[in-house]
């Protein structure tokens, strides 16, 4: 009884500082908020990132962010966060539309290219989706699995709709845990990274004295592949490939 | 073919059309209502043309007469065949025959065609007379043509190509004809194949095929395939079009060498060929500057343009469609779409643009056609304004600028109208936001906050929901596994089962611990004991008696020390139930404590 009091106290004060801990980035919000609306943008942009240093995220914080680097001029940190913004909550229209706004300015394009067709077809089911709605449907089609499992073998209820039931559920459950994967390895386990420099090399090596392969351009998006001293190997969306020096990119 | 040989296949058509009109029918002739028309097409001709000359021969009979033709010297003439008719209605009989001839003229002239005629049951019938006109007018063959049809040393040639434009300084982007003629003399035996001349520097569109004819060129009949294309230079300055060749089998003109050779002359001869067209040079001149309107965006030829709207009558925030249609010659491909001016009142979408190309003769064509959504955002008469399209109109050497007319909209209130400034139409194939100038605004709320890296694959709450199901399948299997081992193992059952049913009965003893019934209690608790390690060693409690307990627990390696006091105990309670001495209440407490504590004994033990 003792033990069960003492563990309901300690639940209520983590909650307490849990919402006191939130509070401050709110109210910091708000404060860079209002200096955006006054065109303050730089301050604005200490603002949020204050927050992003406290260890706090979320997709409005991302998204406002962008907004202060994109009305400075500063198109590649400007896309950076759209698309960590966009990460968090892939249903919002608006980071939707700014990224893709921002992302027609850069002087380079290079989207459209399609080289998986598969990995194409997933990255379009699921990038509507937040991981999150992703894997709790998995867990709900999982209980639903076991209760009919339980209900098939544990008590036990032979009928065919259980069976039939018990199938339906199961393949659903397979397709829910391959997106939930595919979300987890195409957000989070695939390193990407954006072109924030204004002037940037990318090289055949990971060197000053390497070739140059192309000429970035701040906004570009590029997977990295591997990286070695101070470069990153990086993949554009063209498929062209090279090295480009690590401070000149900022991964989402 | 010869005129010669042109009647006599006539003249055999003419005969199974006979035959088999009588074998069907087989009834009389009909003479009196045999009729010959005669139409020639056209009348008047130039002397390098021809002219198509019909006889229909119709009647009610079956029997259809040999063709009476009369002599034509001023004229080649060349039988193009024959058609025939016939039906039956209501019984009655109706047969017609047409013949269809060629005629190339000779000479200038008025020619009258007269004499047409065949002899049905012994009278004749006569066609009505037809004049035909040859003037030195019309169509001459060009000099190019005759230089082409001529080889150097002034003979004439078996086949060529010839290649010519309509232009040869045309404006950038204005239309140029470029015409292939392929001239044969002699038959050819395999269908001509072309290869097509190259037209660098220009957008080039086929206009299709002539069908063929026959003309003269230096006084020898050419067979005439003719071909043609519009070309549309996209470049200023000197162009060439390429050779275009021709490849086919012609009949060639055998001369015998060796006097042995006798069928030289008799066999046809093919031997393949190519013709070949001389290149073509051009100077595309570029677009005049003075005058050159504001809009104009490149478009050379003659258009017309018109603006039509699918309803001029609706409620505010509802879509009106206008079509623009922009047709006339020229490339229809180059024309932009008309730049419609901002138009506070409206919202515009592009909905959809087609274009589609025709010739009209030798001149390509077209309609192109751009739909625009306008949806008015406020009631009362609006207007869309008329739209302006330029064109270059090479012809007459200037720009033209068209116009459509202005559109009045009556926009009335929608119901439940609030006047907002944008309310987003839904509607098909449109698209919204590709006018935005700038990005979207900030967000207000902070949404929710998380610690950064947080995933929801690694949080103890996903891990919890997901491990407990986990956790009662497994546990529900546990279960489940017991039940069926206890199902098919009596002796272990029992075992599981002997606490339980001993402390029910000690619990039963309890309640019958007073001094009116301490028989039963002893035998209870005596009973508790047995019962105990009978279910425990799976052996029947009833009947046994001490010693065979003993030697039972033995066997199981149970301690002698709790052996005996289980004996003991079991001696005790008969005693106190059979000795006719009353026990006092605090042996029956004793009692039941020992019996409890037997009991713990047993369990410790563990029967191996």
């Amino acid at each position: 009884m003792r033990n069960l009091s003492v563990s309901v106290l300690s639940f209520v004060l983590l909650c307490l500082v849990a919402l006191t801990t939130v509070a401050a980035p709110k109210d910091e919000f708000a404060r860079a908020n209002e200096q955006y609306k006054e065109k303050q943008y730089d301050a604005a942009i200490a603002g949020y990132q204050s927050i992003l240093t406290q260890g706090y995220e979320s997709a409005p914080v991302y998204f406002n962010l962008g907004n202060a680097y994109f009305k400075k001029g500063d198109l590649g940190n400007a896309i950076l966060n759209y698309m960590r913004a966009r990460r968090l909550d892939p249903t919002d229209d608006d980071i939707k539309g700014n990224l893709e706004f921002a992302r027609r300015l850069t002087s380079v394009q290079m989207e459209g290219v399609t080289i998986n067709p598969i990995n194409s077809f997933f990255e379009s089911i699921t990038s509507s989706y937040r991981l999150s709605t992703l894997a709790w449907l998995s867990s709900l089609l999982f209980i639903i699995v076991i209760a009919l499992l339980a209900v098939r073998y544990g008590l036990p209820i032979i009928h065919p709709v259980i069976k039939t039931a018990l199938v339906a559920t199961l393949v659903l459950l397979v397709a829910a845990s391959y997106l939930t994967t595919f979300k987890y390895r195409h957000d989070y386990l695939t390193r990407r990274a954006v072109i924030i420099a204004a002037q940037s090399e990318v090289r055949t090596g990971p060197s000053e004295q390497s070739d140059l392969e192309l000429q970035g351009e701040p906004g570009l998006v590029v997977e990295v592949l591997a990286e070695t001293g101070g470069y990153y190997n990086v993949l554009f969306e063209n498929q062209r490939r090279g090295w480009i020096r690590k401070e000149s990119v900022a991964i989402i | 073919m010869s005129a010669k040989t042109g009647n006599r296949s006539v003249f055999v058509r003419i005969l199974l059309t006979v035959v088999v009109a009588l074998l069907a029918a087989g009834a009389a002739v009909a003479q009196n209502d045999v009729e010959i028309e005669v139409a020639l097409s056209p009348q008047t001709i130039g002397l390098n043309e021809q002219a198509i000359l019909e006889v229909k021969v119709s009647g009610g009979g079956q029997n259809v007469p040999n063709l009476q033709m009369p002599a034509l010297p001023s004229f080649e003439v060349y039988s193009q065949g024959s058609s025939s008719n016939f039906s039956i209605i209501n019984g009655v009989v109706s047969s017609s025959v047409t013949y269809r001839y060629l005629l190339v003229p000779h000479k200038v002239g008025t020619f009258p065609i007269d004499g047409i005629s065949l002899t049905v049951g012994g009278k004749q019938v006569v066609g009505n007379k037809v004049m035909l006109t040859v003037t030195s007018q019309g169509q001459s063959t060009s000099p190019q043509l005759d230089q082409q049809g001529t080889t150097p040393q002034g003979n004439t040639r078996d086949y060529f190509l010839q290649a010519t434009v309509d232009k040869k300084n045309p404006y950038v982007n204005e239309q140029v004809t470029l015409t292939l003629r392929f001239c044969t003399a002699v038959e050819y035996y395999s269908s001509p194949s072309l290869d097509e001349p190259a037209t660098t520097g220009f957008w080039t569109e086929v206009l299709g095929n002539k069908a063929p004819y026959l003309q003269k060129i230096n006084n020898r009949t050419y067979k005439i395939i003719e071909r043609q294309y519009a070309l549309f230079p996209t470049q200023t300055g000197d162009l060439t079009i390429g050779r275009a060749s021709i490849t086919t089998t012609v009949a060639t003109r055998v001369q015998r060498r060796d006097p042995f050779d006798l069928f030289g002359d008799l066999l046809p001869q093919g031997v393949q060929v190519t013709a070949r067209s001389e290149p073509i040079k051009l100077t595309v001149k570029p677009l005049p500057t003075a005058n050159k309107p504001e809009d104009f965006t490149g478009t050379v030829g003659h258009f017309e343009i018109e603006a039509r709207p699918d309803r001029t009558d609706i409620e505010v925030n509802q879509p009106v469609t206008v079509t623009f249609k922009i047709q006339g010659t020229g490339n229809v491909k180059s024309v932009a779409e008309p730049t419609i001016p901002e138009l506070p009142d409206f919202r515009i979408y592009r909905a959809s643009s087609k274009e589609s190309t025709s010739n009209a003769g030798d001149r390509l064509g077209g309609v192109k056609t751009y739909e625009e959504v306008f949806i008015p955002k406020r009631p009362g008469t609006l207007e869309i304004p008329a739209l302006a399209f330029t064109y270059f109109d090479p012809d007459r050497n200037k720009y033209e600028t068209i116009r459509t007319r202005a559109i009045p909209i009556t926009v009335k209130m929608a119901e439940g109208y609030v006047a907002s400034p944008d309310i987003p139409y839904s509607g098909p194939t449109m698209t919204i936001g590709s006018q935005a100038q700038d990005i979207r605004y900030i967000k207000d709320q902070i949404g929710s906050v998380h610690r950064s890296g947080q995933l929801i694959l690694t949080s103890p709450l996903y891990l919890f929901v997901n491990g407990l199901p986990v956790a009662a399948l497994v546990g529900l299997i546990v279960a489940r596994k017991r039940r069926e081992k206890l199902a098919g193992n009596i002796g272990l059952a029992r075992a599981r089962s002997a606490g339980r049913k001993a402390r029910k009965r000690l619990s039963r003893a309890r309640s019958l611990a007073n001094l009116s019934t301490y028989r039963e209690f002893y035998g209870e608790l005596s009973l508790a004991v047995m019962a105990y390690v009978a279910d425990k060693l799976n052996v029947s409690p009833h009947g046994m008696t001490g010693d065979q307990l003993a030697d039972l627990l033995r066997s199981r390696q149970v301690p002698d020390s709790s052996i005996d006091e289980a004996i003991s105990f079991l001696r005790q309670c008969d005693f106190a139930r059979f000795a006719p001495a009353t026990p006092s209440p605090d042996d029956l407490t004793k009692a039941l404590a020992t019996a409890e504590q037997v009991m713990v004994r047993m369990e410790e033990a563990k029967f191996a």
